[in-house]
């Protein structure tokens, strides 16, 4: 059996699939400050048999929740001797451009923390001055002093050569074995210190806390009789081992999210569709991200608390592309300073919450807007819901600011919310040179499925699907990954004047490190697979295009193929290409799979009518048409090849589907509602 | 028919035309620096694009820097003054940079205007501006310290067709490519801006499409009033009255000065007046702005003031009117150089800010370094044997405020969403070698919330004949601390020589000479203080003094603090602190 548990905010979900392709989910509490327990109260809540775990796959939030509640270790670190300020310098930006009051984002070591030895590289990776050891020494006694529980190492020009970190690490892990260390290189290969040491110092300030977590959740695994193999998801959309993620738990930054991002690629591998809008809708957020010819795309463009009055914190490492806006069920509408109607970014969360919970929220948000014009009903909630309550915060809040009906303020917050969502899924495939009539519209998590219809007509989307367990996906994304490694290397190469042999070699040690790492994992060479990209400019460029490269050995004409489609792939992107303009490669980025066996989907046994799964008709408010008499079905009796035209609301645990007049809905026979949008 | 359907139009459906309008701008603002090839760009982010209406209003600008803000709706406006009387076709584009005409800033920011039509009808036009590496010039990099005439300052483009109906004016880009230093660079960063504003006309026409022309009309009235709404209550919460201070720009780059300047705000519940009347007439050096150049700045800092959210459009401008005399350093006539405009207008902007620092203390704060402290550095790379240019600014220390220790390591309110240019990069790009690049941590700024420190960033020729221009204003006049906090310190710069010789310190310099193994070593200004020091919490002094911010000395002095040398804990305080502080 493979069994995936992902922890987000409120819920700690669980999927699990067994030899017959049957799948089952289940939900239970989040229990921080000690997550372990919630995975094990959710694997006793499913009642599976707990020896028969195979597989077992985890998601988690602890490394993000210590990063941005600052619950990491004590952490000191060494730079080349000049450079100490650079965590705090940073790049000196500031996206709130007119605060004169503006503050930097706070270093997370502070400055007494940051010590400097004499090494010097150029930008060959050329020793101009060699480590002096005795400053080492002196500084791993000064850690020592200060009780520093982790050491984070960036020295200048290392993504070329790690000699004086490596050097460095030894002598600590000699004089020191029990702290944690991480070297910059070992984290990103890429040039630019600032953002090198970042990644490095996140990485060694969150260590002791993954590795103690990860070493508790094996413990209470075992303690169960579950001898299972064990992998962590990592924000890149594969997994990796335990041990390894211990080692570099700043992979795992996103673990939960990319994993539904991930599992719509799978989806639309099993069903056929290879161009795909991933959709994820929270209580809190909306995610999305584009998967073009089934390839997810991976960068390490990554901030935290980055936006756009803030600099953030840049983490070099490859993760999955989300675009997220502060747009969930529990947004809350207002009006600004000005008269204008807002939604979000604040939310109710899961407490108090929207008003129809009943648990003291008195701002509505779009879920009470969505209970309001019908597309929600009042037995949808776990709460007793008040729904003059509802009204009334609506109309007092919204409607007569506008003068306004209750339902057209309400129609308004959603609309509000929908142009919200729009602006974002545009930013990922129309701003990026792509058709969304190309693309089809995967939507999932508790929101996903009841806006998803009406924004694919605007987008121009012909489809959308909301996959089986939709409200669970993440999880469900989690039971069919493989095991994942990039390599990114940063070689600054003119592509007309690149050493074939020199490239070569790199892409071979490149490949050679993937197979070690997956040979320590206990991976054979046979399931390994790898796929090529390079980051490419135009000379003098300084934002780069990652382009898709063949395999194998390169020669002359690979780089001919290699410009040609770098020169599309700008084109697509930016409107144009310039012919004739030399061409740079500044990083190579190696992606190794890992394969392992994946569980094959069930289909769906049982056919028939829509009208055998009618619930019930109530009035539903639309945008053109006013009020509506609107059927409404159970998810779970809608047969194979059963057929329902819109308007129609389709309910399941957790999540409604919504269709527009004009559009209709039919389920695969794995159970997953295809929806035409109605788009030409 | 249009005044119908203004009142038809729900308030949702304008807010979504209206929030597209605005995610057009961030559209075409990215794909720039996406493009571009200019670091200048990419990097510094010195850059603006937008969106106007018809008649040249602003209606959303993408900002790098906040020195161009409204700088767009000027070139517009001398296009519709050219072109107006059906004169603009589908497919124009018109380049502009016109300091006096349109243009604003200096040569080297070179704009293009696009006229966006809708069926015929001119509905719109985008409009983007960015600071092209080269445009020729007596001095590589274009702008110049030691220009005494626009003419020695890059090729001008007053206001004229680039594209004639699509077609591009072939003669100007070969005349471009005469003249510049870099043609790839410069004809690289125009085919980005082209491309940019393209996708502008795109959108606005997709959007038009979509909710009909009419209902975006609508919008972009709607936008305006809202923006003039949100800039309007913010006014009257500001307290009214009459707030006059003079201060100094050190020099021209000739050694005359400093040069006085004043202003005289007024603000009422409709109006928020800055004269400038009575400052320093126009000089022989490049420091000289235009108006248009000192409206941006005194945009900055009204927007600092009152619109913290930043959806800038002209509406919000409707209440802030800006006086001066004609032919002032602050408003210069032509042929006056104004290479380095933004010394004098960041000073114009610095005064305003210190006028109000004192009775809006939640949104203003002490003096900082104010320079944009540009260097440009230009020489032979080692390896490759190409020419290598660095144009960049430097970053260095905000002033402290109510609440909070001032930024340490900043880019100037000038600049913005602007990025040093990293070691590592720098190291293979050109031909140097950084052998510093730390904070400056001379303990200036005191006070009960300490001014941020500035940088020193050190260049160490890697070959010889490399030469050095830097721009360092508020070299003399150092940034001024309120209610009882410290001034900061001064910008400035020094050439160490590898003979051991020192050389400095120097604010503004041209063309310095550096050979193998000179360093030359650029230190920025420490920001002004915030109230006393003896306020300041002895245990955060002992933190400062232990992260090295100050010195022991300074605890004692400045703050009355006693701080042991080796555990750095409080000692005790300071009579002098006994009886003045608390």
């Amino acid at each position: 059996m493979r069994v995936a548990t992902d922890i987000g905010g409120t819920f700690t979900d669980l999927v699990y699939v067994n030899e017959n392709g049957e799948i089952g989910v289940a939900k239970s509490h989040t229990t921080p400050p000690n997550f372990e327990k919630g995975v094990i109260d959710v694997i006793e809540k499913s009642g599976i048999d707990q020896t028969a775990i195979q597989t077992f796959i985890h998601g988690t939030t602890v490394i993000i929740n210590a990063l941005t509640e600052r619950k990491g270790v004590k952490t000191g670190l060494i730079t080349t001797k000049g450079f100490r300020d650079v965590l705090e310098i940073a790049r000196g930006n500031r996206p709130d451009l007119f605060n004169v009051r503006y503050q930097k984002p706070v270093p997370f070591v502070e400055r007494y923390l940051r010590q400097e030895v004499e090494e010097r590289l150029n930008y060959k990776g050329e020793v101009l001055t060699l480590l002096n050891k005795e400053q080492v020494k002196e500084v791993i006694a000064y850690f020592q002093k200060e009780e520093v529980e982790a050491i984070a190492i960036s020295y200048l020009h290392s993504y070329v050569n790690p000699v004086h970190e490596i050097e460095t690490k030894e002598l600590i892990h000699e004089l020191w074995p029990e702290v944690a260390v991480t070297a910059s290189h070992e984290v990103t290969k890429e040039w630019r210190e600032y953002e090198r040491t970042s990644t490095a110092v996140f990485n060694s300030y969150v260590k002791p806390i993954a590795a103690s977590y990860v070493d508790r959740l094996h413990a209470k695994l075992l303690e169960n009789h579950t001898d299972s193999q064990n992998y962590i998801m990592q924000s890149n959309g594969g997994t990796t081992t335990f041990n390894s993620a211990k080692q570099t738990p700043i992979n795992m930054v996103e673990s939960g999210p990319v994993a539904g991002i991930y599992g719509a690629a799978v989806l639309g591998d099993i069903i056929g569709e290879e161009n795909i809008i991933a959709f994820d809708i929270g209580g809190t957020t909306a995610k999305c991200s584009l998967i073009n010819k089934g390839e997810v795309k991976v960068s390490t463009d990554y901030f935290i608390e980055k936006n756009e009055r803030n600099a953030g914190y840049p983490i070099k490492v490859p993760v999955v592309d989300i675009v997220e806006i502060g747009n969930g069920g529990g947004s809350i509408a207002w009006i600004d300073r000005a008269g204008s109607l807002k939604v979000g970014p604040q939310s109710a969360g899961a407490l108090p919450g929207p008003v129809a919970y009943g648990q003291g929220g008195t701002e509505p948000t779009t879920t009470d807007a969505n209970l309001v014009t019908g597309r929600l009903s009042t037995e949808n909630f776990d709460y007793q819901v008040d729904l003059e309550k509802v009204k009334s915060a609506i109309k007092e809040k919204v409607a007569d600011h506008f003068d306004l009906s209750v339902e057209d303020a309400a129609l308004g917050i959603i609309r509000i919310a929908n142009s919200n969502m729009l602006n974002a899924l545009k930013l990922i495939s129309v701003r990026k040179g792509h058709n969304p009539r190309e693309f089809s519209l995967v939507a999932f998590g508790g929101g996903g499925s009841m806006h998803a219809t009406a924004l694919a007509k605007d987008l121009g989307v012909k489809k959308v699907i909301v996959p089986v367990a939709s409200s669970v996906f993440s999880a469900w994304g989690m039971l069919m990954t493989d095991l994942r490694h990039d390599y990114i290397q940063t070689y600054i190469r003119r592509l007309n004047q690149v050493d074939l042999t020199e490239l070569n070699n790199e892409w071979h040690s490149l490949e050679y490190q993937a197979l070690m790492q997956f040979k320590e994992e206990g991976l054979e060479k046979s399931k390994v697979l790898f796929t090529r990209f390079a980051d490419i400019r135009y000379l003098g460029q300084e934002h780069t295009v990652k382009v898709p490269v063949p395999n194998g050995d390169w020669t002359s004409e690979t780089i001919s193929v290699v410009v040609e489609r770098f020169g599309n792939l700008h084109e697509q992107n930016y409107t144009f290409k310039l012919e004739g303009t030399p061409t740079e490669i500044v990083s190579l980025h190696l992606t190794a799979f890992g394969k392992v066996i994946k569980p094959s989907m069930k289909k769906l046994e049982f056919s028939g009518k829509a009208e055998d799964a009618l619930k019930e008709s109530r009035p539903v408010y639309f945008e053109e048409q006013g009020w509506m008499d609107t059927k409404v079905y159970h998810r779970h009796l809608l047969g194979k090849d059963s057929k329902v035209s819109g308007p129609a609301i389709v309910e399941e645990t957790s999540a409604s589907t919504v269709l527009y007049p004009g559009q209709t809905l039919s389920v695969d026979e794995y159970g997953n509602l295809i929806i035409d949008t109605g788009v030409e | 028919m249009t005044q119908t359907v203004k009142t038809k139009v729900d308030p949702f459906t304008l807010e979504i035309v209206k929030d597209s309008l605005i995610a057009i701008g961030d559209e075409m603002f990215i794909a720039l620096a996406k493009t571009s090839m200019s670091p200048i760009i990419y990097e510094v982010l010195d850059y603006a694009s937008g969106l106007t209406d018809a008649k040249g209003q602003l209606l959303t600008q993408g900002n790098g820097v906040t020195g161009f803000i409204g700088m767009l709706s000027d070139m517009v406006k001398q296009t519709l003054k050219k072109f107006g009387d059906g004169k603009l076709k589908p497919g124009d584009i018109i380049i502009i940079n016109d300091s006096y005409g349109g243009g604003g800033s200096h040569l080297s920011d070179v704009g293009l205007v696009l006229p966006i039509f809708y069926k015929g009808e001119l509905v719109a036009f985008s409009a983007n501006k960015a600071h092209w590496t080269e445009v020729g010039g007596k001095d590589p990099g274009s702008y110049s310290n030691d220009a005494t005439e626009i003419f020695q300052e890059g090729l001008q483009f007053p206001c004229v067709k680039l594209f004639n109906e699509g077609q591009i004016n072939q003669a100007i880009v070969d005349i471009i490519e005469a003249n510049v230093r870099f043609p790839d660079l410069s004809l690289g960063d125009m085919w980005a801006q082209v491309a940019a504003l393209k996708t502008g006309e795109k959108r606005v026409v997709e959007l038009c499409d979509k909710h009909g022309k009419d209902i975006v009309l609508s919008s972009i009235d709607y936008l305006l009033d809202h923006g003039e709404e949100l800039a309007r209550q913010e006014l009257r919460k500001l307290p009214k009255g009459t707030y006059e201070t003079e201060g100094f720009i050190d020099d021209d780059g000739f050694g005359n000065g400093p040069f006085k300047v004043k202003v005289k705000v007024t603000i009422t519940d409709e109006k928020f007046i800055a004269d400038f009347r009575g400052s320093h007439p126009q000089v022989p050096g490049p420091i000289n702005c235009s108006y248009t150049a000192l409206v941006s700045a005194v945009r900055a800092i009204f927007l600092a003031i009152t619109n913290p959210s930043q959806d800038a459009n002209d509406g919000v401008f409707r209440l802030l009117e800006v006086i001066t005399d004609k032919g002032s350093v602050l408003s210069a006539k032509r042929p006056a150089p104004v290479s380095i405009y933004w010394e004098s207008m960041q000073a114009g902007a610095d005064l305003i800010w210190k006028a109000l620092a004192p009775v809006v203390p939640h949104r203003l704060s002490a003096g900082h370094l104010l320079s944009v402290c540009s260097v440009v550095l230009s020489g032979v790379h080692p390896d490759t044997k190409e020419p290598f240019l660095i144009v960049e600014p430097s970053v260095g220390g905000w002033g402290a405020a109510e609440g909070q220790d001032g930024a340490r390591g900043q880019f100037c309110i000038g600049d913005g969403e602007t990025y040093n240019v990293p070691v590592e990069v720098a190291e293979t790009r050109y031909g140097v070698l950084v052998d510093e690049y730390s904070l400056h941590t001379d303990g200036a700024g005191a006070g009960e919330y300490i001014g941020g420190a500035g940088v020193v960033r050190s260049y160490r020729a890697l070959t010889d004949n490399q030469s050095a221009s830097i721009t360092f204003g508020r070299h003399k006049f150092v940034p001024w601390g309120i209610n009882g906090g410290k001034d900061g310190s001064a910008n400035k710069f020094y050439v160490e020589k590898v003979n051991g010789e020192v050389d400095g310190p120097y604010g503004i310099y041209p063309r310095y000479p550096l050979n193998t193994g000179d360093v030359i070593k650029l230190v920025t200004a420490t920001g002004g203080g915030y109230g006393n020091p003896f306020n300041r919490p002895v245990e955060k002094v002992a933190k400062d003094v232990k992260n090295g911010y100050i010195s022991i000395e300074q605890a004692h002095d400045d703050y009355g603090v006693i701080v042991n040398p080796e555990m750095f804990t409080v000692e005790g305080v300071t009579s002098k602190r006994h009886q003045g502080g608390e």
